[in-house]
């Protein structure tokens, strides 16, 4: 029991948009595994693994991996475990670091502006995938395999969480079974074992490179860890099934991805897949693999939209966010041949802005709130429920977040430090260097007063 | 009589994807002097039914009767691998690579569509008759 049971709005956006989920649409923490293996059995996983290839090799590959997951695993896991407390989303959470304004503006930088722009490139890069396997058919040219996968994918988005669950739970186990399958296949058709170790790339980047390199990968789905920890059973179901995927299981992506590009010499995974002579098994690996992942993605931003502008329930959302990245990919990418070099470039920069605003979650319920404000019980940190008040802006959030993002590109700019890290660690320290001092010296850190609605927003 | 006849009907159809599994299994061993690469293709997708199967049928028996959603949970679970496994059949069993003959290929590929509509259908009646929801 949450303390923010008997809080119940009115749920007018479906699936509890801006309201905190109720204790009987709980699921178990294996439920909350399975969803986030759908969204990571994607086939830029694989493809992040051909990145490292091109700088480690096998043996080098494998720990680089483990050690940039097992950050993410620490980082996601701690913002997870606060949507699995809370029972609250991502959007919801924001209110608190940031203020309610200021969670708008988090919402548009973490989720309503880059998930549609990745939406549209992922539905494009299906549509490619699909007319690499198949070339000679008007239904798998570009524009119209990402027209059909961006509708199939809006589908399931559609439905909501239940739908996602269920497509994940038929996919997933034969998706990773796939994967296992195509990485023996090709170690099989280049020799053995043995190639896999000799097998390297000409020169060896630094460890620190590759380990950036993975963080970078995966830092900004780990801030939205608690849409999905937030229907967890326990407040720790969360956190777990995020720690073991990421850990355990983006690890073995990367590393197949990787071993299978050093062994082909190929950098697309799925036609090295399909050269080994699996066909069709790769093309489904593509459209089970990109559809779980991109409906999630759909589904997230439909969430950030409504938090957003409390305007439209989230079906309305999808189908307007779906339509906007499908006729991208399909026509603006697909039929026209536009790059979409523009639009990635956009959600690029607004990268470097997400992880400080995970950094504020966590400096916020894991350090201010318990040691500063004496909030000990987790539960009892984040209140959501009509009447409930926030203030309009939490200044030292909006402050650490755009000073994070910023020393984020700076430090990209300049080559220093790993980036991804250096905008983290600088939002956790200016968040609390500013809000500590402000409460104990009496000065108001938030400005402005909003009150929560029967809908919740 | 209600409980009984869930907990009756999960073991059977968990235990009859365990029986197309090892059907599948046993046709691995038929090839395997023929194509090592369509032996190991069962012995991992059957295998992997065969396993969880048998778990969850040892764990399915020793809910007590009463318990209808902890046996609906398990069950449900378990066909949710099989049938995806079933899926994995109809995918691989003719794709080049394995180099299975036709008609142990067409043999493979008729049992995994088997497993995936029959892994459907009993989702689909465990979970409307137990009242546990397909996403468990």
């Amino acid at each position: 029991m949450t303390a923010n049971e008997g809080t119940k709005g009115k749920d007018v956006f479906g699936d509890f948009a801006t309201l905190v989920v109720p204790e009987e649409h709980t699921k178990s923490t294996l439920n909350i595994f399975m969803i986030y293996m759908g969204v990571l059995a994607v086939i830029a996983a694989i493809f992040a693994g051909s990145g490292l290839a091109q700088m480690y090799d096998a043996a080098t590959m494998l720990e680089v991996a483990f050690i940039g997951n097992l950050i993410l695993a620490i980082y996601g896991g701690l913002i997870a475990y606060v949507g699995g407390s809370t029972r609250a989303n991502t959007y919801m959470i924001l209110r608190y670091p940031l203020g309610r304004l200021g969670s708008l503006v988090g919402n548009l930088i973490v989720s309503a502006i880059p998930l549609v722009v990745w939406f549209a490139v992922e539905t494009w890069l299906f549509g490619l995938t699909v007319n690499v396997i198949y070339p000679d058919n008007p239904l798998t040219s570009i524009a119209a395999a990402s027209i059909w996968g961006g509708l199939l994918m809006m589908v399931t988005a559609y439905y909501g969480f239940r739908a996602m669950a269920i497509l994940s739970y038929i996919t997933v186990p034969f998706w990773y079974t796939l994967v296992v399958i195509g990485f023996f296949a090709s170690v099989d058709l280049a020799g053995g074992f043995d190639k896999v170790w000799v097998a390297r790339p000409e020169v060896i980047a630094p460890l620190g490179v590759g380990i950036t390199y993975v963080v970078g990968l995966y830092a900004s789905g780990s801030v939205i860890t608690s849409d999905v920890a937030r229907y967890g059973k326990k407040p720790w179901s969360g956190a777990v099934a995020w720690a073991v995927h990421v850990t355990i299981f983006m690890t073995a992506l990367l590393f197949a991805g990787g071993v299978m590009t050093l062994l082909t010499n190929s950098p697309n995974v799925i036609v090295a897949i399909a050269q080994i002579g699996l066909g069709v098994g790769a093309l489904l690996l593509a459209i089970l693999g990109q559809w779980t992942t991109n409906d999630n993605n759909l589904w997230s931003a439909a969430l950030a939209w409504i938090n957003t502008t409390g305007k439209l329930n989230k079906r309305v959302w999808v189908v307007i966010l779906g339509v906007i990245g499908t006729l991208i990919a399909g026509l603006w990418a697909g039929l026209w041949g536009m790059s979409l070099e523009p639009f990635i470039n956009f959600a690029v920069y607004l990268g470097y802005f997400i992880p400080p605003v995970g950094a504020v979650i966590i400096a916020d319920y894991y350090v201010f709130r318990p040691f500063i404000l004496g909030l000990r019980d987790p539960k009892e940190r984040y209140k959501f429920g009509p009447g409930t008040k926030y203030p309009l802006i939490n200044v030292p959030g909006i402050v650490a977040v755009a000073a994070g993002g910023a020393i984020a590109w700076f430090t990209q700019q300049i080559g220093w430090g790993a980036p991804v890290i250096n905008g983290i660690v600088s939002a956790f320290v200016i968040y609390l260097a500013l809000i500590v001092p402000m409460e104990k010296l009496g000065i108001s850190w938030g400005v402005g007063e909003w009150v929560e609605s029967s809908t919740g927003f | 009589m209600a409980s009984e006849s869930i907990k009756g009907k999960a073991l059977t159809y968990v235990l009859i994807m365990l029986l197309l599994a090892a059907i599948t299994v046993v046709i691995g061993l038929l090839i395997k002097d023929i194509t090592y690469r369509g032996y190991y293709l069962t012995l991992t997708l059957g295998g992997i039914v065969l396993f969880t199967s048998g778990i969850y049928t040892v764990l399915i028996k020793l809910k007590s009767d009463e318990d209808i959603k902890g046996i609906a949970t398990s069950a449900i679970q378990a066909l949710w691998i099989s049938t995806s496994m079933g899926l994995g059949y109809i995918v691989t069993a003719n794709a080049p690579y394995f180099q299975i003959p036709q008609a142990y290929a067409a043999a493979l590929f008729v049992i995994g569509w088997v497993m995936l509509l029959f892994g459907l259908y009993s989702l689909l009646k465990l979970s409307r008759e137990s009242g546990v929801p397909l996403a468990v």
